[in-house]
């Protein structure tokens, strides 16, 4: 029987061999996408669950209710996870997490490492066992270092890292390190990554904050005994809360702090470790999170796709039942059940779904390059053959197979045979599933060109947004660790003075954007001034910034090395003037640092973009103070020749710091980076429309193909009887292009409602314009015209008398 | 066999009510050979339909070997179809993507018959409608009058106790016709209950009982000699 089947259905599908070439590529193209999407998103939810004590890490942040909203930050006091593991005894163990880069010394050769400054508990809690050493053990000295396996490879090639001892600068100070173990190689997917592991005590300020419950610098994660409930924590810790953060409390209430529904102002939290890639609310968390809506975005597209191929099988499917009713009848009074028949069907969607299946998984090994570097994916085919995968592979199959196949087998089964016999349904009516599928296929195609262009016009519109700084001819440069950044200054001022093509030099703790170094720092300070608490991000900065950045003065004058004054003076930008409530604020005094004499302000500018374009400008204070290092210098170069001025500076650079790298780039490439994952977004977006509107289309064509055949009669009639060419053509696309605008009109309120809440996130946003889902209708209409077009011209030109004939 | 009693059909549209059939009476012995004629719409094909089971009626009686068989199920109908009867139609209706071997084959197929067996009886009853050598051809391949031996060696494959043949020659020529008609009489002679509908008077002839029907019913019954 099965034989009979297999038999059947390659010839039936060999018969209609361009229908099942449309309908495989759709759903290989389908498959292939699916493959790519599911894989990634699997990665990205995979992330962390190496750990075997996953569930009962915690991280600790505080939320603070602030009169402006509530704030969460997850930057804790030095003293903190002592206090806390002593005095709450549902803590099992208790670390301090923060990094830096350091350069590790080891005979002649120097490497800068990523080095993690954590508390013995460290290795107790997260699951990175060591090849070398013992986990208890490991980290019991001040002096011990953990490193990675790569890390002992890089530093001591073949050598046994166990016990050697490394140097190792950390802000400017070379200590000695015992390696007293070496962990194994964690994988991809971890948040946590690091070379080298010190014990926290050398974490830089670590002396100056020991004892302060005010200055926070560092994240805390915590593991908890078994079965404890992590939802009582806030209630449980009020009483620490009241104990050690008593000035919080005053302040906030002083200020004007709204209590939360339970009652609280400022309270502890905890947030899941589990959670930890997708953690982008509580602040500083371990490793580079994402935001769900990415995942999610990508699995909505996935499912899109696959739906919409699957429509295009199931549409054609029954189109083809048409033509093969009377075979359903023979078959019928030759004695077929009901089950026989449907076997016969299904068994030819298996072998197009296989057929599929197979290409589509080929089609994946040769986009998967592609695939990686447009959506920045870890994935590797290598994945595809554990067991998960394989399940979710075959699941996807089952789940087309049904999806696809059932319903029009089970359509053919239920024609009445006598009927079909007469050949009263071969002529076949377009039906209301047809049209509903259709008006779905393109909902979802227009939806997805009008998230295309929204995203692609809120990123040109970040892109392009004058930020109150001169971001196209400053160079930043990245001080490299390991170096005083207040030397590397000087000497850089005195080495490009001559430079002809140089405009001026400064320099600054916090960059634009990002880097080509990756970090970013923020840094915010509260004081109280007229009785009431001042938030201001602090920005060290040194002499001539204002100038080289461009950044226009208000009132006042900026850091100048002729008065003495100067390096204990500020210059405030325009929010933080609207903070202190005044005008004419130059002069003033302002108590900012504990045991530091009172910072004057000598200068006002105008609000620049200091962050990214998702955040309003926020208070911001320029100072001198030494407390903070110089990260980056900023040259800023004559418009013109800018390759051959990076060059310049390059060699500048290199003269002074032979063996350093040069991390240069220009402000705007900064920017730039900050909008990466918007960029990504839109890639996905661009990506899911045009594979939504081609297998959309495949499906339309085929439709269209379909029922060309079935009214070649009417369409001879109505040319004998005077119709021309473009009324035909009309007649055969205006029911199409009707469905097609009601699956535009459908798609606006849902593209509405996802891009407005998408544009939510950002302080500066485009606003969405009606022309955009004009010119996504127009577009699918367009689209579905040509597409229908192919046919029905070829049909309005063919001679009537063929088609009359065949009567 | 087939007795049948106050049988009736109708065909509704939205406006209109037409009666097929009307409280029709008919009688069919074993091994009788009937022709059915009438004018075009007299029910004539539905009455075929009906016998062969592949409709339903709406009212009256039908007993086939005894059984009341006018409200049997899909299932029970598609059973006691593919063990009894066999169809011959106008257009002969094979199946374009199966070979003439495998559209005789088929309804063994549907019945369980095993392989082996199968092979056989289709090789038998294609030589006996002398399409042997054409075994591997195509429906298209064919000529008419082949075409319908082959539908007929379909027919009678399984060995059925009636066939229901729809103006069997309609779609050929008369020497064709008359060969159909002579494979019908032979089957007959066999010992095949047939029944036929047709439009020829000369087919007609080759039957043993006329029935005349006239707007869903029977008018007049011909014993031929």
């Amino acid at each position: 029987m099965i034989k009979n089947y297999l038999k059947i259905a390659w010839r039936n599908l060999w018969k209609g061999r361009v229908f099942n070439l449309m309908n495989i590529t759709g759903l290989a193209v389908a498959v292939a996408c699916c493959t790519l999407i599911f894989l990634t998103v699997y990665y990205e939810f995979s992330y962390d669950n190496f750990h075997e004590k996953l569930d009962s890490i915690y991280q600790v942040y505080n939320v603070a209710n602030r009169p402006k909203g509530v704030e969460k930050s997850s930057s804790m006091p030095t003293p903190m996870a002592a206090a806390l593991k002593a005095e709450y005894p549902a803590v099992k163990y208790i670390t301090r997490s923060g990094n830096t880069g350091g350069v590790v010394t080891y005979g002649n050769q120097k490497i800068n490492e990523d080095i993690h400054f954590v508390d013995p508990d460290f290795l107790k809690m997260f699951t990175f066992p060591l090849v070398q050493g013992s986990s208890n053990a490991a980290l019991s000295q001040l002096n011990s270092a953990v490193i990675t396996e790569e890390a002992a490879k890089k530093i001591f090639g073949n050598k046994s890292a166990l016990n050697q001892t490394l140097l190792i600068n950390i802000e400017n100070r070379e200590q000695p390190f015992l390696v007293t173990g070496v962990v194994k190689q964690y994988p991809a997917n971890s948040s946590i990554t690091f070379d080298v592991l010190l014990r926290f005590e050398h974490f830089p300020q670590y002396n100056a904050d020991k004892d302060s419950w005010g200055n926070r610098t560092h994240m805390v994660f915590a593991e908890f005994n078994e079965g404890y409930d992590p939802a009582i924590f806030t209630q449980q810790i009020k009483p620490f809360v009241n104990k050690y953060y008593a000035e919080d409390l005053k302040n906030l209430k002083r200020d004007g702090a709204k209590p939360d529904a339970n009652g609280n102002i400022f309270s502890l939290a905890l947030a899941p470790f589990a959670d930890n890639h997708f953690n982008n609310d509580i602040g500083i968390v371990e490793g580079n999170g994402i935001s769900k809506t990415y995942p999610i975005s990508l699995v909505v597209i996935g499912c899109f796709i696959l739906l919409i191929a699957c429509i295009n099988f199931i549409n054609l499917s029954v189109a083809r039942g048409f033509t093969r009713a009377r075979e359903v009848g023979v078959r019928k009074t030759l004695g077929a059940g009901k089950w026989q028949l449907l076997a016969q069907f299904w068994v030819e969607t298996i072998l197009v779904c296989l057929a599929s299946t197979i290409i589509g998984l080929l089609l994946c090994t040769l986009l998967i390059k592609q695939f990686k570097a447009i959506f920045k994916s870890k994935i590797s085919l290598g994945m595809l053959l554990e067991p998960a995968h394989l399940t979710g592979i075959i699941l996807m199959f089952l789940a087309v197979t049904a999806i696809a196949g059932f319903y029009p087998a089970l359509m053919m089964v239920r024609y009445k045979t006598v009927a079909v016999l007469k050949g009263k349904i071969s002529g076949g009516k377009p039906g209301k599933l047809r049209n509903t599928l259709l008006v779905i296929q393109f909902t979802l195609s227009t939806l997805l060109i009008i998230c295309t262009i929204i995203t692609w016009q809120q990123i040109s519109f970040l892109s392009n947004k004058p930020l109150g700084y001169n971001k196209t001819e400053v160079l930043s440069i990245p001080v490299d660790q390991g170096t005083r950044g207040a030397d590397a200054l000087r000497l850089m001022r005195n080495e490009l003075r001559n430079n002809a093509s140089v405009v001026s030099v400064s320099g600054a703790y916090m960059n634009f954007g990002r880097g080509n170094d990756g970090s970013s720092r923020r840094s915010v300070l509260g004081f109280i001034y007229n009785d009431r608490e001042v938030r201001t991000h602090l920005q060290s900065v040194d002499y001539d910034y204002v100038k080289t950045l461009d950044i226009k003065l208000l009132e006042g004058r900026e850091f100048d090395p002729n008065f003495k004054g100067d390096s204990t003076g500020i210059i405030i930008n325009e929010s933080m003037a609207r903070e202190l409530g005044g005008k004419n604020l130059v002069g003033t005094f302002l108590p900012m640092l504990d045991g530091k004499p009172k910072a004057q302000i000598i200068g006002v500018v105008k609000n620049f973009n200091f962050e990214s374009l998702h955040d309003d400008i926020a208070p911001l204070t320029l100072t001198m103070l030494k407390d903070f290092e110089i990260n980056y210098i900023f040259v800023k170069v004559k418009p013109g020749n800018l390759v051959g001025a990076y060059d310049n500076i390059k060699s500048s650079w290199h003269r002074l710091y032979p063996n350093a790298t040069f991390l240069a780039s220009w402000l705007n490439e900064n920017t730039e980076r900050q909008y990466l994952s918007e960029r990504r977004l839109s890639g996905i977006f661009v990506s899911g429309a045009v594979l939504a509107i081609i297998i959309s289309c495949i499906g339309l064509l085929a439709i269209s193909i379909m029922m060309v055949i079935q009214r070649n009669k009417e369409i001879g009639i109505r040319k004998v009887l005077g119709a021309n060419v473009f009324g035909i053509v009309m007649m055969l696309s205006q029911d199409f292009l009707k469905l097609v605008l009601v699956a535009a009109i459908l798609s606006f309120p849902v593209a509405w409602w996802v891009m407005s809440h998408w544009l939510q996130s950002f302080a500066y946003r485009v606003d969405i314009h009606w022309w955009v889902f004009a010119l996504s209708t127009a577009l699918a209409l367009i689209l579905a015209f040509v597409t229908i077009s192919f046919q029905s011209i070829r049909a309005a030109i063919a001679n009537p008398v063929k088609s009359l004939r065949s009567e | 066999m087939i007795k049948i009693t106050n049988l009736e059909k109708f065909y509704r549209t939205e406006e209109v009510e037409t009666v097929a059939l009307n409280k029709l009476n008919l009688e069919i012995n074993t091994g009788e050979f009937v022709a059915i004629m009438g004018p075009s719409g007299c029910g004539k094909s539905t009455l075929l339909n009906i016998l062969g089971l592949l409709d339903d009626p709406d009212g009256g009686s039908y007993l086939f070997n005894g059984t009341e068989v006018a409200h049997f199920n899909e299932r029970k109908r598609a059973d006691l179809r593919k063990h009894n009867i066999g169809f011959v139609f106008q257009s002969f209706n094979l199946i374009d993507e199966l070979t003439v071997f495998e559209n005789v084959e088929l309804p063994l197929i549907y019945t369980g018959v095993n392989s082996a067996d199968r092979k056989q009886r289709v090789e038998e009853v294609l030589t006996k409608m002398q399409i042997m050598h054409r075994r591997n051809h195509y429906p298209q391949q064919l000529s008419g009058g082949q075409q319908q031996r082959v539908a007929i060696a379909r027919a009678v494959v399984n060995k059925p106790k009636l066939i229901l043949a729809d103006e069997p020659t309609g779609n050929l020529d008369s020497s064709n016709g008359n060969e159909v008609m002579e494979l019908l009489t032979d089957l007959n002679e066999q010992g095949t209950t047939i029944i036929m509908v047709t439009h020829s008077e000369h087919d007609a002839r080759y039957s043993h009982r006329i029935v005349r029907l006239l707007d869903g019913h029977t008018v007049v019954e011909n014993i031929m000699m």
